[in-house]
């Protein structure tokens, strides 16, 4: 998980240009400047291509949720690539 | 039977209070398929329309099924098409008008809610051939595009949301503060719907009809700033009476769902409050918004970013315009709905640009402190609020009646 949570880290601060970003499992979008819809497609897309992934639209739109955060998504990644537990 | 009667909400209230006493999971779904049953006799006017609405919601069930068992692009787009435009004669578009025989185009198939069913059956068949749909029988489905707190007018309920109650009947009020806050909630939308909408209304009609009356020529002598106070109260107070009426509609359905321990989504956060038009999409019939940001914007956009990453941002802008003005477009079938899409869409579209002009001259830095910055917000917040009312001009289906008031209002006659 570990592992996970620093390549998306490198994932987060090129989408956004910002290299401070320190991904923290309760952070949410609006932690993030400019994390809007364009940039969430932008960052699911560079997620895909790093992670060689695939995201449904569903579960694309379910991260955009107000209850959901970072930790919601690195652990769909990790059961993408079944690394979940 | 409105949903802001007495006897609508006595209703609610009794079998609010008896469901969670019916035993057992089956009898409480079946109370609520009697319910859901006896909502929909209420809204459909012929068997012809039970007919086309058994044929609309099946075909979308047994195309999802068979979607989810062997995943095609080339059914989900035919099938798609085929819904969409079979939408589009039912509903007796203009577009559908002028393009077919009108012996099609003259049915007697009315069906309340459609669009919203549309919507549901859309998410429910793209989710199901991408694996998000686990289970999900026939009746589940039925009952989750009938709903009852979902039938006339939204929120759009996602279908795993319904399911997860489906499976398991739970109640989500768990002690008498929480009841007394939902029967607060189902009361304060009643007042919301019928008095405060009410008023609202009532004060619009009065202005647009003294406009009308300037511009017939049967009220004269009216001066400029007479003329100007009476289309500010018209150009105010309809989209005062639109948010009235549809958030306290949304108040008497959520309310009313907790009681029967569903948990519909919200639909309003203070809309008036946004500091642009994409924030207000965000506020305003939010789950409208979503579904359109979901399964319009949000595919259309990615598509963008996986074949032509440079060409993305600007084409984010020409997605962002053509969604809300199919939103736009979608509320209605006449001409003025076209025109309240368009302005919509010219609204968001603006917002995108203007945002990376602040970008690329002002670094994200400069972006960030422009957003914090409470005398822009406030501005910001004006400008939006008279844009947003603009384009609800557009919105009453009389816009020939709308256009004479503001001649009145140039001219004088």
């Amino acid at each position: 998980m570990d592992e996970i949570r620093s390549e998306s880290q490198q994932v987060f601060r090129d989408v956004f240009g910002d290299d401070e970003i320190v991904l923290r499992d309760d952070m949410t979008a609006d932690d993030v400047d400019g994390w809007d819809s364009t940039a969430h497609i932008n960052l699911i897309v560079a997620l895909e291509k790093h992670f060689k992934v695939k995201f449904a639209m569903a579960e694309i739109s379910r991260m955009k949720d107000e209850d959901q955060n970072v930790g919601g998504l690195l652990r769909l990644i990790a059961k993408k690539l079944g690394k979940a537990g | 039977m409105s949903v802001s009667s007495v006897e609508f909400i006595f209703l609610l209230l009794v079998c609010g209070a008896i469901f969670f006493h019916l035993p057992g999971r089956g009898l409480k779904l079946l109370g609520l398929s009697a319910a859901n049953a006896f909502a929909l006799a209420l809204l459909l006017p012929n068997w012809q329309s039970a007919v086309a609405l058994a044929v609309f919601l099946l075909s979308g069930y047994v195309v999802a099924r068979v979607l989810q068992r062997f995943p095609s692009m080339l059914l989900l787009s035919g099938y798609l098409l085929a819904l969409v435009a079979a939408f589009l004669v039912l509903k007796k578009y203009d577009v559908v008008q002028w393009a077919l025989p009108m012996s099609l185009v003259k049915h007697p198939i009315g069906i309340i809610g459609l669009s919203y069913m549309l919507f549901r059956q859309i998410h429910f068949i793209v989710d199901a051939m991408q694996e998000q749909i686990e289970g999900g029988t026939l009746c589940a489905y039925l009952n989750y595009q009938l709903n009852l707190f979902g039938i006339l007018s939204g929120p759009i309920q996602r279908f795993q949301d319904f399911h997860e109650f489906w499976q398991n009947p739970q109640p989500l009020i768990a002690d008498r503060h929480e009841l007394l806050k939902a029967i607060l909630r189902i009361n304060w939308g009643v007042l919301k719907l019928a008095a405060i909408g009410g008023v609202c209304f009532y004060v619009y009609e009065l202005s647009l009809s003294t406009l009308d009356q300037i511009n017939r020529g049967f009220l004269v002598q009216f001066s400029l700033p007479r003329r100007l106070f009476y289309f500010a109260v018209m150009f105010y107070s309809f989209p005062a009476y639109l948010y009235f009426n549809f958030s306290g509609y949304c108040d008497i359905v959520i309310g009313g769902a907790r009681l029967f321990g569903i948990r519909m989504p919200e639909n309003f956060d203070q809309p008036y409050l946004a500091r642009n038009m994409i924030d207000y999409w965000n506020r305003f019939h939010r789950t409208l918004s979503h579904w359109i940001r979901d399964y319009l914007f949000m595919p259309l956009y990615k598509g963008a970013v996986e074949r032509t990453p440079t060409l993305a941002e600007p084409l984010s802008i020409v997605f962002m315009f053509v969604a809300l003005f199919l939103a736009g477009v979608w509320h209605g079938s006449t001409l003025n709905w076209v025109v309240f899409g368009a302005l919509n869409g010219i609204g968001v579209g603006a917002v995108k640009l203007w945002e990376l002009a602040i970008l690329r001259a002002r670094g994200r830095q400069g972006h960030k402190a422009y957003l914090k910055s409470p005398k822009i917000r406030l501005a910001a917040i004006v400008v939006n609020l008279n844009f947003a009312c603009l384009t609800y001009l557009f919105f009453p289906v009389d816009m020939a009646k709308t256009l004479r008031a503001i001649n009145a209002v140039i001219t004088g006659a």
